[in-house]
């Protein structure tokens, strides 16, 4: 098994009308042994930002506090929370930085612009960006997450309607993958507020 | 007198027994498989060994007890980390009183374990009487000894009832044969012993050694991601066997776990950002 199988992991990310989604799965394990069912791999950069890190657990977790870490900094500059898209120009850096020794990640940021357009990106381990209109998935289930996103995804559905698409993408996604699965935990975005709710899975 | 020993003849090139099929001509293949035409065999073997790469990913078991024997297995079959299908037919119905479990190479398992059911109904034709479980196995351990290295991969349990009363065999396709109580096979098979030795008695009754097989499959579908889909548990008795249990293994979660935030694998809220 390659070094990006070897936690597993499950991320989707679609775009709405003035709203957008992601989600991901909740197994932590190691190979084939799953550990714990609670293990989340969305993080929050701001209100309107989120990041998904799909790939090797430890270099998810170092990433997302680097990010936060540098969000921190920025806020305290330029007295602003950051933009979608220079976020992802910051990522895609803090990536390529790193060419010769990667981390083995996969990122996909999903969030609002501050005109309220939405913003989704997915990544390749060195920062190689792919912007995206539709939706954007990464993990060890992307094959099959691919066919149903792109049988699912219609353009300007609503956050209610959103949500209904990203979960069943997602586990129909993880149901067809050993390595991911074991419930899952689905952010949508609005204007005003997330609405975050886990999502009852087959546990196998 | 003339003792008839064809019973003995199994294996590669080895006897001709007469069983109707050379009026359809298949009897070459039933007596020895060919091999590849290839300079060096042993390299093309272990090259064949990594292509037709069967999947480990699987949990069985089986138990004797007062009551009978217990077969469960799960239904997972897995390609890499891709799940292939969640409705694999795990327990190969050999005969109305003989099972056979599925671990390793499907294709393996479901020829080989046919096969078994072959021999066995003329072992009763030339003999007037069932075969026993010991003979069963016996005869399917020397079938997979015959082929010994050339990259079969079977790990069985030849389960059923007869005159000794029940009987319960590991085969694999190194050649091993062993009696037991109790046997566990596949890349689940160490979380269902983990359940499986903690609840066995041999005075368990009938109901509760059927839950103790589906529990202990549930589990190592829990932690083992090469396992799950269902659960079909299996009960021999001296009358054959049954199947008497089928349960989806994603509804089981939730009623063994009703609040399923309380499950010791959840410690942190997923939803505290």
């Amino acid at each position: 098994m390659s070094i990006f199988e070897y936690n597993g992991s499950a991320i989707v990310a679609m775009a709405g009308k003035e709203c957008v989604a992601i989600a991901s799965d909740l197994r932590f394990g190691v190979q084939l042994a799953t550990l714990a069912t609670d293990h989340k791999k969305v993080y929050k950069i701001h209100d309107q930002l989120f990041i998904g890190l799909a790939g090797l657990g430890t270099d998810s977790e170092t990433l997302s506090q680097r990010f936060t870490f540098k969000h921190n900094l920025y806020k305290l500059r330029e007295e602003r929370d950051i933009k979608p898209s220079a976020f992802a120009q910051l990522v895609s850096a803090t990536l390529y930085e790193r060419r010769f020794g990667p981390y083995f990640c996969q990122p996909v940021i999903a969030g609002l612009e501050p005109d309220g357009t939405p913003y989704l990106c997915g990544m390749d381990s060195i920062g190689a960006q792919e912007p995206a209109k539709d939706f954007m998935v990464a993990g060890t289930a992307t094959d099959s997450l691919l066919g149903i996103c792109e049988s699912l995804w219609r353009p300007d559905l609503g956050p209610e309607e959103l949500f209904e698409t990203v979960s069943q993408a997602l586990l129909s996604g993880q149901d067809r993958d050993c390595l991911a699965g074991w419930g899952a935990v689905v952010y949508v975005i609005t204007k005003d507020k997330v609405i975050a709710r886990t999502l009852r899975g087959r546990m196998d | 007198m003339k003792l008839d020993m064809s019973i003995l003849h199994t294996g590669l090139g080895a006897s001709k027994e007469a069983c109707g099929l050379e009026a359809v001509g298949l009897e070459a293949a039933m007596d020895s498989f060919p091999l590849p035409p290839v300079k060096d065999i042993d390299s093309f073997e272990r090259e064949v060994i990594e292509y037709v790469k069967p999947n480990h990913g699987t949990t069985t078991l089986g138990f004797i007890f007062q009551g009978g024997v217990i077969i469960a297995v799960d239904s997972r079959a897995s390609q890499g980390s891709y799940i292939s299908s969640q409705t694999v037919k795990k327990v190969i119905e050999i005969n109305p009183y003989l099972l056979g479990t599925m671990a390793g190479g499907a294709a393996d398992c479901q020829y080989w374990e046919r096969n078994l059911g072959r021999q066995c109904r003329l072992y009763e034709l030339a003999n007037g009487k069932r075969i026993t479980v010991r003979g069963a196995s016996k005869l399917l351990a020397n079938t997979m000894f015959s082929y010994r290295g050339m990259g079969l991969s079977m790990g069985t349990m030849v389960a059923g009832w007869d005159e000794a009363g029940p009987g319960l065999y590991y085969v694999d396709s190194d050649g091993q044969r062993t009696k037991g109580k109790v046997f566990s096979v596949g890349s689940g098979s160490l979380y269902a012993y983990g359940v499986l030795d903690e609840g066995y008695n041999w005075d368990l009754s009938v109901d509760e050694a059927i839950e103790l097989g589906q529990r202990s499959i549930y589990h190592a579908t829990f932690r083992d991601a090469a396992s799950g889909g269902t659960v079909s548990v299996y009960h021999v008795t001296e009358a054959g066997w049954t199947k008497v249990r089928g349960a989806d293994v994603g509804e089981l979660h939730f009623q063994y776990y009703p609040v399923p935030e309380e499950h010791p694998c959840n410690s942190v809220d997923p939803l505290a950002i």
